[in-house]
């Protein structure tokens, strides 16, 4: 069978060579060879296959790399190989690539990928192959690794559609694929989905009607001014950055402490209102402790480093502890700003990007160089930025510094209490090993590492034994019990520093921070694979932020632009938000993310500025209605031709009840606040030891940003949000029956719907009007008379029933905090309440449409 | 534009039956998608099954092969049980009771910083007592008597071994294959490739419970069930201990339940009037989603009230079993879920971690959960479902036989985390019963017949469920994750 078909080609060989085919191909790949583009691109045809299935084992990393050969670079692909004499790729002859025999061969000892790699190629791809061969294997860059640069707008037919540049290229890709773009959605669509998008809250029927009934030209603009200058736009953009920042208000982990980061959160809302520049707003977070003349402010910035998980378990190893946080922050600088997952570097060279181990500990070491020792206790962990007025914080220095010779006296007297061997703790000494009733790991602990109520222990203990010990170990107790306490009455926020003495960082083998390679010391650098830092700049953490946002640098705008852009499309235009690495999805307008990569650049890096170009594209406001045809054509939306569909956030779908209820106190900043939550929550996760202290009145109807965040089990009303564990980009959206039981039973949408049907009842005086004004609070529209008929029929059953059970209609009526008003009807209100709680569970309510 | 459908008569009067006037005048225009939603409620964790609950139309071409097993029952023991006190008899313990273990075996190894220290290691011997079991011969210590009886039933792994030294990121590896959070844990993983089989409960099920002294506990994260980077409704639903089994299962006061289905009639019906407008396929999804609350509804409260077992169940189960959140509860509910259909179901208990309390909270740990343990063996057993369940119990790692502690001190006794080797047994479908595989050195330190490493177990429980590890891969951040990571074996000499 073989040799017959071996022989057909042969015949038809000089045939296929006519028609421009090298080489014999089985009939599906000639098949699919017939359907290919014309021009076959490297790098949206042909590197992501040679990354998917060969880069495993012929890709950067070294230790698993096989006979030798690799398909990532350039040089490699086209030379000799020296064993066979033979080439990986020769331009234009596929006949005589090993790369295109290789994966054309029926022998499974030479056929590649190997059937034990699991992997294969499909016709299509292997016809790609060839072709690409055949028309010369041109080898580009990654495009994620070249500059941007902008094009010249794309030509389009319909010139009547775009309102500005974003719509030429959108319009291009839709016209080229046979699309048309959907018609504008309607005023009161658009006027609900500009009010989630840029302030996360809804409009009032007040600001639809005023917006409806502007003419004038430029009535659309206005309510983009107006919402992008509302300090709301800084509270729902700084939501999204802290799930970025992986903000929590405790450290994770047994114990999970209470911290207090909340400052940075403030200083975040104020960066987004102020609309600081996203170069700056890089730079005073990754490195403002280094700034020249660096203020509290600026300091107060890099708490973004200190945002990860900490772990204080007992039995944990500190310096295990502080590589892991070191870590952390690599890959979520990798993550954030350069779309790079790093974290396989850590153990090996990257398998797919051109990032090798050594590269990562390079970044390493930058956030290498804190004094966080990665021992400590309690959710303020050095360093520390004191927040507390001058004379406290002159106080807590003072009384510090006292401590600190205290403890060294203390390690002079176990010296001499306590002999051993140099090097060993004070729990070894046989002297120690003979003291009964001693918890042993206290002399563990090297002196300045106890906890202020172990030196109590020891001094009860020695207080019969040893009287000058005691009085020592009792006067470091009280001196370090009160500065406890002026600490637990200040604000003190986890930041970075810089050590005077820098720590020397080695490749850290398979990871473990118990495995340095000492034979070599790694300075900090950035990948070769991207632009070089400058030369004449001292290189230190500054000069990495510096770098992040420089204009060479070819992720960082891509990567921000494109994150910011999945909230309004809900995708990116990288779909992988989080890899633009070799492995990651291909751009689908990569022309359009390029425009604006450098458009933004070139404007100071202003997001405002970005997000007002956004919507007030064509593009964006259109209907997100669908056709089946539409849907069958591109149902994941690719091309835009119509505007995106999403369920609002769970954050955003409580902050929207209590909004269009009238709960909701709109003050910004501050500590954060404990709303409902059910019982016994906090106290599960945490064997009893915490219990959740629910707070009264204004706290609980604060917006959701300003919720509590217990790192080891977050607010129990929000569904599909980032856990907070690590640096997340890629919005979730799921949809479970767990989230219709939250939005129908939790106390917070249930007395967001009494209150709800207060006003309701308080605002209009007919059925009709109520359900119509309830129905448009929530949805921004007037319900059409066959909704507005389901919804009268239903209040006449609520009505009957709830006269006839007057229990349960007070029983509705008292659940949630928020006084009662008695002078309504209590068999209307009870209605209405559920009416309004039936009203917040549409679709169309927990969606942007 | 809405998609307009004849349904089929026989759908048709299903409609009819189940919900009677559901969409009223709508039931013209009801898609046909979200009928079938209704009336298959597998459509709803996006992962239909056929009815043999085998293969799945996900695209993933799972199971491999015919699966032994349709269910699993992790009973995890957060902490780590001591395997030379309960299942690992080791004679020589005794003898080198108070000397010092010899440096061959711990030099270079890594202990927590408890010990990590301390330069004097005493072997202490075994503080129970130890005899063989059944027909099989198993070693079982007198701690466990009711794990003793069923000792024919069982397939002790006594070479097990791990890498992390800490609780979390053991247990994160035992149950996600990679130490640090953010990776699938297991039961996703099954969810996800498999399919749904529960017709009116999630598919995952985690439940937890610990000593009733609270000694020593660790922390549950939720990411030991969380779902990594798979869309999270594979995610494990947590039934609480106390409270509403589910977060926000009941009905506010003032809404009873036919009031809860006429306004749930009510949003259905509006949300099928804006999918005629908007066509968006995720409304019917919603719609789907806001039945299955409903189903939860009543199907949870009915899961939980044991009314209905008979006396001799629950006595064998133990006194604790009708205390919400205890590890007995646990066991018997994860009966009712098995014959529930739902898929993996997670019960985690913590208390192990006998660092200074070795002598007298070991046989607490163990007088908690021995009986439901082997309760619920015997319970599958009599049900005919251990033929089709596999129940695994074990902890993250061992404990050392050396000592934690001042020897003369003899309250505070402990034993330090122990990576090395650990026993592990497993149980049920396609599992070899009465078998004990694997054998530590005569100290319990090192593995010396047969290592099986933590991949290797994970491999062998995809292995039962009928999947090759090393073929199911999801692709995330660029490159394909498996739950086994890049290595593990399936142990087949264990296989029945």
């Amino acid at each position: 069978m073989v040799k017959e078909i071996k022989i057909t080609l042969f015949l038809l060989c000089g045939f296929l060579w006519l028609s421009g085919c090298g080489i014999s191909m089985p009939d599906e790949i000639e098949t699919a060879y017939e359907a290919l583009p014309e021009k076959i691109d490297f790098n949206f045809h042909v590197r992501p296959i040679l990354s998917d299935r060969c880069f495993n084992c012929h890709g950067p990393d070294e230790n698993t790399r096989k006979a030798n050969l690799r398909l990532d670079v350039e040089e490699a692909i086209f030379s000799k190989i020296t064993e066979s004499g033979s080439f990986p790729v020769v331009k234009g002859k596929p006949e005589k690539s090993q790369l295109i025999s290789r994966i054309l061969s029926e022998d499974s000892d030479l056929i590649m990928p190997t059937p034990e790699s699991n992997l294969s190629l499909s016709p299509e791809e292997k016809a790609i192959l060839i072709k690409w061969v055949e028309q010369g294997a041109e080898w580009k860059l990654h495009w994620a690794y070249t500059v941007p640069k902008k094009v010249e707008l794309p030509t389009v037919k319909n010139t009547d559609w775009p309102k500005n540049k974003i719509d030429y290229f959108v319009l291009d890709k839709l016209e080229s694929n046979g699309l048309r773009p959907s018609e504008e959605a309607s005023k009161e669509t658009l006027i609900r989905r500009l009010s989630f998008d840029l302030n996360g809250l809804p409009p009032t029927p007040q600001e639809v009607e005023a917006f409806k009934n502007n003419a004038s030209t430029n009535a659309y603009e206005k309510l983009v001014d107006r919402l992008l200058a509302s300090p709301r736009y800084g509270e729902r953009w700084a939501w999204e950055w802290l799930d970025v920042a992986r903000y929590a208000d405790t450290n994770g982990f047994q114990g999970d402490f209470t911290r207090d980061m909340w400052p940075w959160r403030d200083w975040v809302i104020k960066a987004f209102n102020e609309n600081m520049p996203y170069d700056e707003f890089t730079i005073k977070q990754l490195a403002g402790d280094l700034l020249p003349g660096a203020t509290p402010e600026n300091i107060l910035a890099t708490a973004f480093n200190r945002n990860h998980p900490y772990n204080t378990e007992g039995g944990t190893i500190p310096e295990e502890t502080r590589v892991v946080n070191v870590f952390d922050r690599v890959e979520t600088t990798g993550t954030a700003w350069l779309g790079l997952t790093m974290n396989c570097a850590r153990c090996h060279d990257h398998k797919y990007d051109a990032i090798t181990q050594k590269e990562y500990y390079q970044l390493f070491d930058y956030f290498n160089q804190t004094s966080e020792e990665g021992g400590g206790w309690g959710g303020k962990i050095k360093p520390l930025l004191n927040l507390s007025d001058a004379e406290k914080r002159q106080e807590m220095e003072g009384l510090l510094e006292y401590i600190d010779g205290l403890v060294e006296q203390v390690e002079v007297f176990e010296f001499e209490k306590f002999p051993r061997d140099f090097g060993l703790p004070a729990s070894e000494s046989s002297v120690a090993k003979e003291l009964k009733g001693l918890d042993p790991r206290i002399l563990l602990k090297p002196t300045d590492n106890r906890a202020t109520g172990e030196f109590r222990v020891l001094s009860e203990y020695f207080k019969k034994k040893d009287m000058a010990y005691a009085n020592l170990l009792t006067d470091v107790f009280a001196k370090k019990k009160s500065y406890d306490e002026l600490a637990s009455s200040s604000i003190m926020v986890m930041v970075m520093d810089e050590l005077e003495e820098p720590r020397t960082t080695y490749i850290l083998d398979r990871g473990g921070y118990n495995n340095p390679m000492l034979n070599e010391a790694i300075c900090m650098d950035v990948p070769a694979v991207l632009p070089p830092l400058p030369k004449d700049e001292k290189n230190n953490r500054l000069a990495l932020a510096k770098w992040l946002v420089s204009k060479e640098q070819p992720l960082t705008s891509r990567v921000t632009i494109n994150r910011y852009w999945q909230h309004f499309f809900g995708k990116g235009i990288v779909k992988t938000i989080e890899d633009f690495g070799v492995q990651g999805a291909l751009p689908s307008h990569p022309e359009l993310l390029d425009w604006l990569a450098v458009d933004f650049q070139e404007n100071n890096w202003d997001l405002k500025r970005l997000f007002k170009k956004i919507v007030m594209s064509a593009t964006y406001r259109q209907s997100s209605k669908v056709s089946e045809e539409l849907l069958e054509k591109d149902s994941e939306n690719t091309y835009l031709a119509r505007a995106t569909r999403m369920r609002l956030p769970s954050w955003m779908l409580r902050d929207q009840a209590l909004y269009v209820s009238g709960l909701l106190v709109d003050s910004i900043g501050g500590r954060p606040v404990k709303p409902y939550q059910p019982e016994g929550i906090w106290s599960e996760a945490t064997f009893g030891k915490t219990i959740y202290q629910q707070d009264k009145g204004d706290a609980l109807y604060r917006r959701s940003l300003y919720t509590f965040w217990r790192r080891i089990v977050g607010p129990t009303f929000l569904f599909d949000n980032a856990s907070r564990q690590l640096s997340t980009v890629k919005s979730a959206n799921t949809n479970t029956p767990l989230h219709a039981l939250t939005t129908l039973n939790d106390i917070t949408y249930v007395e967001a719907s009494r209150v709800m049907a207060e006003n309701v009842l308080l605002e209009k005086n007919n059925d009709v009007k109520r359900l119509q004004y309830a129905f448009e609070k929530a949805t921004t529209r007037r319900p059409d008379a066959e909704e507005l008929s389901l919804l009268k029929n239903r209040l006449a059953d609520l009505r009957n029933y709830y006269s006839a059970s007057k229990e349960d209609a007070l029983a509705l009526n008292s659940i949630g905090e928020y006084r009662t008003n008695d002078s309504l009807n209590l068999v209307d209100h009870a209605a209405y309440t559920a009416i309004c709680s039936l009203i917040l569970n549409l679709d169309e309510t927990i969606n942007r449409q | 534009m809405m998609i307009k459908k004849m349904l089929h008569p026989f759908q048709e009067y299903q409609a009819g039956m189940t919900r009677r006037n559901f969409f009223g005048k709508m039931a013209q225009g009801i898609g046909a998608m979200a009928l079938g939603s209704i009336l298959n409620p597998h459509i709803l964790s996006g992962a239909p099954t056929n009815p043999f609950g085998l293969a799945t139309n996900n695209g993933l071409g799972l199971p491999h092969f015919t699966p032994k097993a349709k269910r699993v029952i992790y009973l995890f023991q957060n902490g780590a049980p001591s395997h030379v006190d309960l299942f690992d008899y080791k004679p020589m313990l005794r003898k080198w009771h108070g000397k010092q273990i010899p440096d061959s075996l711990t030099s270079g190894k890594r202990f927590s910083t408890m010990t990590g220290e301390q330069t004097a290691r005493p072997v202490i011997g075994e503080i129970s007592n130890f005899a063989q079991h059944g027909q099989s011969g198993a070693w079982v210590s007198d701690f466990m008597p009711e794990t003793a009886k069923i000792a024919d039933e069982l397939c002790f792994i006594k070479s097990m071994y791990t890498e992390s030294v800490n609780h979390a990121p053991a247990i994160t590896f035992f149950l996600t294959g990679s130490e640090q959070p953010g990776r699938p844990s297991m039961g996703s993983w099954l969810t996800y490739g498999l399919g749904s089989t529960a017709k009116d409960l999630p598919d995952f099920v985690a439940m937890t419970s610990r000593d009733k002294e609270a000694s020593c506990g660790q922390i549950f994260y939720d990411y030991y069930w969380g779902s990594g980077f798979l869309p999270t409704k594979f995610q494990g639903v947590k039934f609480r201990g106390g409270g509403d089994p589910v977060l926000y299962l009941e009905n506010p006061q003032g809404i009873p339940r036919k009031m809860r289905r006429k306004i749930l009639d009510n949003i259905q019906e509006l949300n099928e009037m804006n999918h005629a407008d908007y066509g968006d396929t995720e409304i019917h999804t919603r719609i789907a989603q806001y039945e299955m609350a409903y189903k939860m509804q009543m199907s949870v409260p009915e899961l939980t009230d044991f009314s209905d077992e008979p006396q001799h169940i629950l006595d064998m189960y133990g006194p604790d079993v009708h205390r919400k959140g205890s590890f007995a509860y646990n066991c018997l509910m994860a009966r009712r879920l098995a014959e529930r259909d739902v898929r993996f179901i997670q019960c985690m208990h913590a208390g192990w971690d006998q660092h200074t309390n070795l002598n007298y909270q070991l046989i607490t740990q163990c007088r908690d959960t021995d009986a439901p343990s082997a309760a619920l063996i015997k319970d599958l057993k009599q049900r005919g479902m251990l033929e089709d369940t596999l129940v695994i119990w074990g902890g993250e790692f061992g404990r050392t036989p050396f000592l934690q502690g001042n020897i003369k001190d003899v309250r505070n006794w402990g034993r330090d985390h122990h990576p090395y080797v650990f026993t592990l047994w497993m149980a049920g479908a396609g599992v070899k019963p009465g078998l004990s595989y694997g054998a530590s050195d005569e100290f319990g330190f090192n593995p010396v017949e047969v290592p099986v490493h933590v991949h290797d177990f994970q491999a062998t429980v995809m292995h039962l469920m009928g999947i090759d590890h090393e073929q199911f891969t999801f692709k995330h951040q660029g490159r394909r994750y498996r739950l086994t990571d890049v290595d593990g074996h399936v142990v087949k000499d264990i296989l029945s």
